[in-house]
Order: structure tokens, then C-alpha cells, then sequence
């Protein structure tokens, strides 16, 4: 009995030095920092004594205020990219500004992507908030810049020379009432993905027309593969499809103004796309159980030989395996109706600097570092994403990154994606619509009309 | 004082029935256990094995670099410490806190008394979901100023001069763990609190003891076993969360682990057994608390609990 | 139990002492939790988007908006959180409690291996959400996880297995069951030591008055045991009402919202569609569903304090 308290004593004591004994440890890091700046102050000082010995107060005083130019001023700089590839990028790049500007290093935050989506509404409204963001270029920028979240930066393209350097594109979409706001550093083409190797078993060309796709599908869910691969457990997989089938049965114009609210979900051409798309059930196209995995975890079995294609951004080329990287290419999304103009998603990915930045000078060389010429073609080698600076050597491209841009050339017009063409809760309602489709595509006409009323809704309050 | 050591048995020869039933309990016991240790198996596999052959198949190679690996690379080591930094302080903090309080509320009648204790009572089935904009927005706006001390000691904010938030600091974080645990707290403690005989305090008091002698050197002491009981709840459910993590910090070197996992799969995708030893390295403080308190836990928390 | 006594009270001056020890932690308690509840309430009245420095005062409009979406042809979210929550707590309070209650009454035999069962079963609940949402993620993985593995042992046909997760049918139920294992151990440590405080004499005494072993329980044990219960009951409730982190991590409400629950509802309304006020209000709502759990168990305290 009397044991008791004094065991307890004795472990609450433990744990009490284990905390003490943090943030010693915390500083660590920290102190690395410290000390260069100490050696710093130390060298200028003994400047400053040289050039003049006179009274021991004023050196003091002297010895204050070069420690305050000296001081250490980080750039927070929050960002989205948890994927392995572009994670290695985002770092070497950091690394790189940080060594060459000792006075402002960054103070890098990668945040899990999906949550990253959410959370980025408390950064933005947080005093101060992180200086400079990862982000979506198009209407997912506006939203923010709409609500004067987002620090405008013309004079950064200005002085940058992005005016020139970037084609005029990048700026158009960036801008709003004459003012920029966002920096594009990297774009993408999305196609459909699928194993070479298994194509060529099968004697399947890559297919060009709808039929041909229906067929591809067929011959290899004959052969007990897995046709095609997605993971739909964050949604936004399944908005490449219906962004496709839009695009291509009532061209790309009706799509964007569908997502601008302009047109309405109950029209008889979007119902079009879903019955178009339950053809693609019929023929038992798609991965069983797509709900069960992220984007990917759908890409395993296309590694491990079971599954052919994969609709999907360039970025799906991350988690293949090096083994089998020479053995995935990929074709554009078939034509449905040749008559239809052809739309391409090709999203853009950029960084802003936020409204309530602590450091927005910091911030504004970070983000001038970060649409340079050299960071640029650093994410090309290292990222294989498509520059947006015009001046990136363009030998440095591999083969499949000229034929995605020679894709996106050929398109009469190019959208961002589902979710960044149209508002947040539009693409939320849209992409759970697209979801219990998914799960009974019976029930086309009670989606449509709830996507209608919400389009109604959303729209109208504009 | 009751802990979960069995009044040892004669072990005479069980009978049919009873051996019956310890092998529905081996039975039972090993397939609730299956998940749990499938993730210690997979911990020590490779990725190349477990895509070949599947999460649950017999491993053909076994590795110890995916605990090092996770330690380093991932950062699990960094976000443990941020775990404690935060669970620690927010721990005592709750039970002196709750104690104050409870003590008042067991050994006191005062206006208020029934009124605030079942305000607290209110709170322990309270969503914290509910809580959650205003928090944020709460934590975004209590700021001082030119708080360079401040935020160098306690905020760990590196910037000088500039404006401080508990939005983004520990102590935003550890703030509602406190404000949110201290009603089930004072709920368990008081109960607890009201057991102790009252003569003890009698006898303190005409010695010449103030209140907070009593409380501090009598009650205190006697209270903790329902302390430690409620400790163990505590740590688990604070060092386990992850919605205010999200919500209020926004530096990733304060993030706790249960961001970091989060974080960590996010790095290594498909890397299921890096991702396991990381999560399995983050689990076992929890393990540790439980273990080292589990005398108390019980014993404390129904007694205290409930009347 | 409770030895407890009424408290000694100094009747010739006013005591401040008791002010002293309550202020501090009252202060805390009404800013961070009493304050944010009612500026909830306010903000579910208004249509604030979290930004704006305006925000329009809209009456019970959010509340229409998610009510009135109750019974179209499609479960709205909203329908199928409620459904959710509502299920995860009936659940939540019954059958864990069940399955606790049964294995500590196995478990107070005095059979060999006792202590490593308890250590066994008692171990999910130091796993924190990310790990169990994790581990059940592989047990519920349709192409490669023990289940579907398990049931192909059996003969199940291979291209009808169930999708767990994906199946908007059975994802509720596998989430709930992923939260229930985590559970069921805690459950089971709280109703051993209640046990220990069964006077054993009573038993013996009902054994030979001839009550049989189901008697024995429902008459002796089980409202012994009330107490217990009671916290069991109060600890499901507050879990349940956490049950955010598991449905974030596993499912994010999917497919279709199938496995939506209020939490994550709000969540999403806030942080994602940027409608503060309807997620205030959706919140609300889970609020009232917990209100019901707190006047109920408010009643129940209020009586034994009346007993004084």
C-alpha cells in the first residue's frame, strides 16, 4: 500500500525529466543556425573595431545593430507534395535557395496532400500565415484571391521578367482584373497509361476509337486481367473520366461552361456521358472495388502486370517501378465523335505568396527563385513535369514528355480538371455524384437531378 | 485497493468445461490479436516481398531497416518528441487543473457548486467537433505583440518582433487538451476526491493547515491512484490526436506523430513496411504509459468514476 | 461504495477559499469550451464562408438546408451521416459492452493464461486512429487482404468477393467493427475490476438458495455491476462521437458518403465547400444527438447527488 504514491512519484518524475529534457534536444537543430549567425556578427565587429577605437560604449552599440542586419529572417513555406518524386524536387530546390541565401532560409512544411487541401483554408486565415503555398493554378487560386487571401505579385513577373519568359497562357491564367497573383512553375498532360508488354500479348493497338477501347477491354477481361486500373477513394480519380467523355461527346466549350454553372446537369448531353460511361461497366473495364484505394494503390497491380491501363496525369509515371518505367507508355484518350472539337486536361501547379505573410519580401525572392530559369530545370530533371519557363532547354525533355506536349498542342483547347475548373462544393457534389454512380449507375437521372439542384444553388447565389 | 491481480487459484484439475473455455479464449485472444500482429510481421519485411506475395503471407526475408529508416527519414522521431511536447504539459496541466477544481467541488459547498460540477459533467459527452471553428479562429486571435522572449521560449517561434498567435504554437494545442479533458477529469477526480474520510482534513485543518496546504499534502497524495488511472485514459486520448494537430498547427516541425504517420504515407506510398515500423514506433509511448500504470488504471478509475 | 461523507463547513464566515481552486480552471473551461459552444450555435445561424469579415444573420436557413435534403431519391450526405452516427452509437453502446461484459466474466475464473488474454484483447486501444485505420485497411483490402483471403480458403468464389471498404453496403460496418476492436479490450479491464467487487459470499449464498448461473447474473451481477455500466456507457458515447479519425483515414465518407458521419461532414462543409456556417450547423446537430446522452446521464448523476 504505502508502495503506491511513491511508485507513482517515480514514474510521473520520469516523465517529467523526459520532457525537460526536450527541448534541449529541439535546439539541436536550431542551434546550427544560431551559431553561424554569431560568427557572423563576430567577423563584422571585428570590422567595425578596426576602423574605429574609440569609446568601448559606442562599439557596443555598433556590435547591436550589425547583429540586427545579420539577423535571420525564414521564409515558411507550406506545401502539398508528400509524393516521394515530387517531395525529393521540392526539397532540392529549398536546399538550394536556403544555401545561397543564409540570411532567409526556408522553413519547409510538407503537409499530406489530401489534408493539405483542407488545412490550407486555416493557413490562409491564420495570422501570420505561411509565407509562401503550394496550389492549384485556375479557379481554385481565385476562390482565395477573390477573397484577397492571396498577395498579388505583377510586380515579381515584372521585375522576374515573366512577362517575356513565361508564354502568355501562364499569365492569363494567373491574373485577375490586370493584377498576378499566382507563379506557374509545372504542368501536365493526362492520357490514358497502360503496360506495352501486355498490349502487345494480346496483339491490342492503342486504341483511337471508342470502339476500339470497348474491345481492348473486352479481349483483356477475357484473359481474366484488369483491363483498366483507378483508385476512387479521394474522388477525384473518376473526374478524369467524366472531364473525357464530356470533352469528347459535347466538346470541350459545353464542359468548361458546365463547370462555370452555365449549363444545366439535367441536359440530356450530360446525361449522354454517364450512359456513355456505363459501357465501360458493361465491358467490365474497371478494377473491382475501385473505392478501396488511393490513386496509388491502384497503380500496384499495373506494376505487378495485372492491370493494362490507367487514366491519369503524367504524375502516375512517380510510383511506377524503375523496372518497369520503359515498359509504360501512353496514347490519347479516344475519340468518341470526330466532329467534336478535342479538349486535353493538362492542370498547372504553381506557389502564391498569402495575403498575411509574415516575410512577404522573403517570400517574393523565394517565389522569384522558384519561377527561375535554373529551379525550373531542376523540376524537369528531377520531376519530369512540364516546365512553364520558356527558356528550359528543351533537349532535356525525354520522348514521353515531347509527346505530351505535342498532345496538348494538338488540342483545340485545354481545361485545368474537374475540380479546379468549377467551385469547391460544385466538384464536392460532383465527384459524390460521380462516386454513387460508380456504385449504381442505374440511378443516373436522381444524380443528375441533384447535381442540378445543387448547380442551382451554388450558381445562383452569384 | 482493488488492482486486476487475480486472487491467485488452487490450481486443482479443471474440468471439461473449463478447459473448454480457455481454448475459446486462445482461440479468440490470437484472432483479435491477428491484425496487431500482422503489423509486426510486416514491419519487418521488404516491400518487394509483400507486393510479390501479399500483406499476409509467410515472409521469405526479414529486415530490421525499416525502424532506422522510419526514425530518420521519415522524421518519426521528430514528431514523438512534438508528441510529448505537447501530451506532457498538456497532461499536468489537465490534472492540477481538474484537481483544483474537483477538490473544490468534493470537499466545499459553496453558490455554484451543483451547477458548475454538472457543467463539467456536460462537457465530457461534448463533440469536440463543435468546437472546432471557433477554436481555430479563438487560437488565431489571442496574439501579443513583439513577443520575441515569449516566442523564442515558449512558442519556439524564431522570428523576432513579429506577432504571436497561439494559432501554430503548442500551446494553442496543448490549451484545448487541457480546456477539452478537464471535464471528464474533474468529473472522476471529484467523485474520488469525495471518498477520501473527512477526518483527515478535520485533524490538518485544526492543526493549523490553510486550503491549500490540504489539498497540496493531503488530498493530493491520496488522490493518486484515481490520478494515475485518469492519466493513462489521458495520455492515450491526447497523445492519439490528430483534428487539432491539423487544425492548429501549421509548421511542420511541431506536428505530432499522428500527423507524421499521416505524413509518412503520404512519402512512402506503397512503402507498407517503412509506414508500419513508423507507426509501430509511434504506438509505443502509449504501450509504455499503459504498462507502467496499469495497476492504477483500474483499480482508480471505478472508484472514482462511478458511486 | 462511496465512503464518501458530507463535506465539513465552516458556517461562521463566508468561505472564499473554494472560489480560489475553482476560478483558475473555470476561466480555461468557459473560453475554451463554454464560449466556443454558443459562438457554434451562433455561427450555424449565419452564412459565414470562414473568410469574409461579414457574415449575414440567415435564422434556421443551414438547418432547412440540411433537413430538407432528408428522403430524395439519392441519401443526401447529411441523411447519411445522421444514419451513421446514429448506428455507430446504438452499436457503439451495445454490443461492445456485450462482448466486454462476457470475456471479463471468463476472465474471472481464475483460468490459467488469464493475464495474457487481458493483455492481449486489451492492446487496440493504445493504438492510436492512424494505426488501426491503417492495420484494417490491409485486413479489409479486396485484392490482397486476410479476409477476402480467408474467405477464399473457405471456397468463397473468387470473383464474387465482397469489397469491404468499396461496398457502400458493408463500409460502415467494417469501419464501426475496425473502432469495436479498439474497444472491446477496454470494456472488458473496466468490467474485470468490477467484478473484483462482487462479494463472492453473495454469490455462494444465491448458489445455495438454488438461483442457476443466468439467475445468479441478472439478479446479483450484472446490477452490481451498474456503476461500471454506467461508465462504459459514457466512454462509448464519447468514443463514438470521435469515431472522425478511423472514417477520415479508411474511407474519407466514401464510396458515395456511405460511411459519412457528422464530423467529417462539417469537416468537409468548412475546411473544404468553405460554408462555415452550414458545418457550425451540422455540428450543432451532432451536438443534440450527444445532448440526448448528456441529459440522460445529467439525470442519473443529479439523482445520486440528491441522495447527500
Amino acid at each position: 500500500m504505502k508502495k503506491t504514491p511513491l511508485y507513482f512519484t517515480f514514474v510521473l518524475a520520469l516523465l517529467m525529466l523526459l520532457a525537460a529534457c526536450q527541448p534541449q534536444v529541439i535546439t539541436e537543430t536550431v542551434e546550427v543556425e544560431v551559431t553561424r549567425v554569431v560568427t557572423e556578427t563576430e567577423t563584422v565587429v571585428e570590422e567595425v573595431e578596426v576602423v574605429k577605437e574609440v569609446e568601448v560604449e559606442k562599439v557596443v552599440e555598433t556590435e547591436v545593430e550589425v547583429e540586427k542586419i545579420v539577423e535571420v529572417n525564414p521564409v515558411v513555406f507550406n506545401s502539398y507534395s508528400s509524393d516521394p518524386v515530387v517531395r525529393a524536387f521540392e526539397e532540392k530546390m529549398v536546399a538550394a535557395y536556403s544555401d545561397a541565401n543564409p540570411n532567409s532560409p526556408v522553413q519547409h512544411t510538407i503537409v499530406n496532400h489530401e489534408d493539405f487541401k483542407q488545412a490550407i483554408r486555416a493557413y490562409l486565415v491564420a495570422e501570420p500565415a505561411p509565407d509562401v503555398l503550394t496550389w492549384f493554378a485556375g479557379n481554385r487560386a481565385r476562390f482565395f484571391i477573390d477573397k484577397g487571401q492571396i498577395l498579388p505579385i505583377s510586380d515579381v513577373w515584372e521585375e522576374e521578367g515573366w512577362n517575356e519568359d513565361f508564354p502568355k497562357g501562364f499569365r492569363a491564367m494567373s491574373e485577375v482584373d490586370g493584377e498576378v497573383y499566382f507563379l506557374p512553375t509545372s504542368w501536365y498532360w493526362w492520357a490514358i497509361f497502360y503496360r506495352t508488354d501486355i498490349f502487345e500479348e494480346y496483339g491490342i493497338t492503342p486504341p483511337e476509337t471508342w470502339d476500339e477501347l470497348i474491345a481492348a477491354c473486352e479481349t483483356l477481361d477475357g484473359a481474366g486481367l484488369i483491363p483498366i486500373t483507378i483508385g476512387t477513394k479521394f474522388r477525384w480519380t473518376a473526374a478524369a473520366w467524366f472531364d473525357y467523355l464530356n470533352m469528347r461527346i459535347n466538346g470541350p466549350q459545353f464542359h468548361i461552361d458546365l463547370m462555370l454553372g452555365k449549363e444545366s446537369y439535367t441536359d440530356p448531353r450530360v446525361k449522354e456521358v454517364f450512359v456513355k460511361w456505363t459501357e465501360l461497366f458493361d465491358a467490365n473495364c474497371f478494377i473491382d472495388d475501385a473505392a478501396a484505394y488511393s490513386w496509388q494503390e491502384a497503380v500496384d497491380p499495373l506494376n505487378q502486370g495485372d492491370a493494362a491501363m490507367y487514366l491519369m496525369g503524367q504524375f502516375v509515371m512517380d510510383p511506377i517501378a524503375d523496372e518497369i518505367e520503359d515498359k509504360i507508355d501512353f496514347f490519347q484518350f479516344p475519340i468518341i465523335d470526330p466532329s467534336v472539337p478535342i479538349g486535353e486536361d493538362a492542370p498547372t501547379d504553381g506557389f502564391f505568396i498569402a495575403a498575411n505573410a509574415a516575410n512577404p519580401e522573403g517570400a517574393k525572392e523565394l517565389l522569384g527563385y522558384m519561377g527561375s530559369l535554373e529551379a525550373q530545370t531542376l523540376m524537369v530533371e528531377e520531376m519530369g513535369r512540364l516546365p512553364t519557363h520558356n527558356g528550359v532547354d528543351s533537349s532535356l525533355f525525354t520522348p514521353q514528355q515531347q509527346k505530351g506536349i505535342e498532345l496538348i498542342n494538338k488540342a483545340d483547347m485545354v481545361v485545368q480538371f474537374f475540380d479546379r475548373d468549377t467551385t469547391p462544393e460544385m466538384a464536392d457534389v460532383g465527384m459524390n455524384g460521380m462516386m454513387a454512380f460508380w456504385d449504381d449507375p442505374t440511378q443516373i437521372d436522381a444524380i443528375l437531378e441533384e447535381l442540378e439542384a445543387a448547380r442551382l444553388e451554388i450558381f445562383g447565389e452569384e | 485497493m482493488a488492482s486486476i491481480n487475480p486472487p491467485k487459484p488452487e490450481r486443482k484439475g479443471l474440468t471439461t468445461g473449463q478447459w473448454l473455455m480457455v481454448l475459446f479464449l486462445l482461440v479468440f485472444t490470437l484472432v483479435y490479436m491477428l491484425p496487431f500482429l500482422g503489423a509486426i510481421v510486416t514491419a519487418f519485411r521488404t516491400p518487394d516481398d509483400i507486393s510479390l506475395n501479399g500483406f499476409w503471407s509467410i515472409p521469405r526475408e526479414i529486415t530490421f531497416r525499416n525502424f532506422p529508416e522510419a526514425i530518420q527519414r521519415g522524421g518519426v522521431s521528430r514528431f514523438l518528441l512534438n508528441s510529448f511536447i505537447i501530451t506532457i504539459p498538456a497532461l499536468i496541466g489537465t490534472i492540477i487543473l481538474s484537481s483544483l477544481s474537483a477538490y473544490a467541488l468534493a470537499r466545499h459547498r459553496f453558490a455554484g457548486n451543483k451547477f458548475i460540477y454538472f457543467m463539467y459533467v456536460a462537457g465530457t459527452m461534448l463533440p469536440f467537433q463543435i468546437l472546432l471553428l471557433p477554436v481555430f479562429l479563438l487560437s488565431n486571435n489571442l496574439c501579443v505583440q513583439e513577443a520575441y522572449e515569449l516566442g523564442q521560449f515558449v512558442l519556439n517561434v524564431p522570428f523576432v518582433d513579429a506577432k504571436v498567435c497561439l494559432y501554430n504554437s503548442y500551446l494553442g494545442v496543448i490549451m484545448i487538451h487541457i480546456a477539452f479533458q478537464m471535464g471528464f477529469c474533474t468529473f472522476v477526480l471529484r467523485n474520488f476526491m469525495r471518498s477520501i474520510p473527512g477526518e483527515i482534513m478535520d485533524a490538518a485543518r485544526i492543526d493549523g493547515a490553510n486550503e491549500f496546504g490540504i489539498y497540496w499534502r493531503i488530498v493530493m497524495p491520496l488522490t493518486l491512484p484515481g490520478i494515475a488511472a485518469v492519466s493513462t485514459l489521458e495520455f492515450t486520448w491526447i497523445f492519439n490526436d490528430y483534428i487539432w494537430a491539423l487544425i492548429l498547427l501549421s509548421d511542420g516541425r511541431k506536428f505530432p506523430v499522428t500527423q507524421g504517420l499521416s505524413g509518412l504515407q503520404g512519402q512512402f506510398t506503397t512503402d507498407w513496411p517503412l509506414i508500419t515500423a513508423g507507426a509501430l514506433v509511434a504506438t509505443l509511448p502509449t504501450l509504455v504509459v499503459f504498462f507502467a500504470l496499469q495497476r492504477y488504471f483500474i483499480g482508480g478509475l471505478t472508484l472514482g468514476g462511478v458511486k | 461504495m462511496a465512503i464518501a461523507e458530507k463535506p465539513k463547513l465552516n458556517k461562521q464566515k463566508v468561505n472564499r477559499a473554494p472560489y480560489y481552486f475553482i476560478l483558475p480552471p473555470l476561466v480555461i473551461y468557459l473560453v475554451w469550451i463554454i464560449g466556443p459552444v454558443f459562438y457554434t450555435f451562433y455561427l450555424s445561424m449565419t452564412d459565414w464562408d470562414g473568410i469574409s469579415p461579414n457574415a449575414e444573420f440567415i435564422g434556421l436557413e443551414n438547418f432547412q438546408k440540411l433537413f430538407g435534403s432528408i428522403g430524395s431519391v439519392l441519401p443526401s450526405a447529411f441523411e447519411y451521416s445522421l444514419y451513421n452516427n446514429l448506428v455507430w452509437l446504438l452499436v457503439f453502446i451495445t454490443v461492445p459492452t456485450a462482448i466486454g461484459l462476457g470475456l471479463a466474466i471468463l476472465l474471472n475464473q481464475g483460468l490459467p493464461g488469464e493475464r495474457l488474454f487481458k493483455v492481449g484483447i486489451f492492446l487496440p486501444q493504445v493504438l492510436s486512429f492512424a494505426v488501426i485505420a491503417l492495420i484494417w485497411s490491409w485486413v479489409y483490402n479486396p485484392r490482397a487482404g486476410i479476409l477476402n483471403e480467408i474467405l477464399l480458403m473457405f471456397g468463397w468464389p473468387e470473383d464474387n468477393l465482397p469489397g469491404w471498404l468499396a461496398d457502400k453496403q458493408l463500409a460502415i460496418w467494417a469501419v464501426i467493427f475496425a473502432a469495436a476492436w479498439r474497444q472491446i479490450g477496454y470494456i472488458m479491464i473496466l468490467y474485470v475490476a468490477g467484478l473484483k467487487n462482487v462479494p463472492p459470499t453473495l454469490m455462494e449464498a444465491a448458489e445455495v438458495d438454488g438461483a442457476t448461473p443466468w439467475q445468479r447474473f441478472w439478479r446479483i451481477t450484472f446490477p452490481l455491476l451498474a456503476p461500471v455500466t454506467t461508465i462504459v456507457i459514457v466512454i462509448s458515447v464519447i468514443d463514438s462521437l470521435r469515431s472522425f479519425d478511423l472514417v477520415q483515414i479508411m474511407t474519407r465518407g466514401g464510396p458515395a458518403n456511405s460511411t459519412s458521419v457528422l464530423a467529417n461532414l462539417m469537416y468537409i462543409q468548412a475546411f473544404n465547400n468553405y460554408k462555415f456556417g452550414l458545418g457550425a450547423a451540422t455540428a450543432v446537430v451532432l451536438f443534440g444527438i450527444s445532448l440526448v446522452f448528456i441529459i440522460v446521464y445529467l439525470w442519473r448523476v443529479m439523482q445520486d447527488e440528491l441522495e447527500y
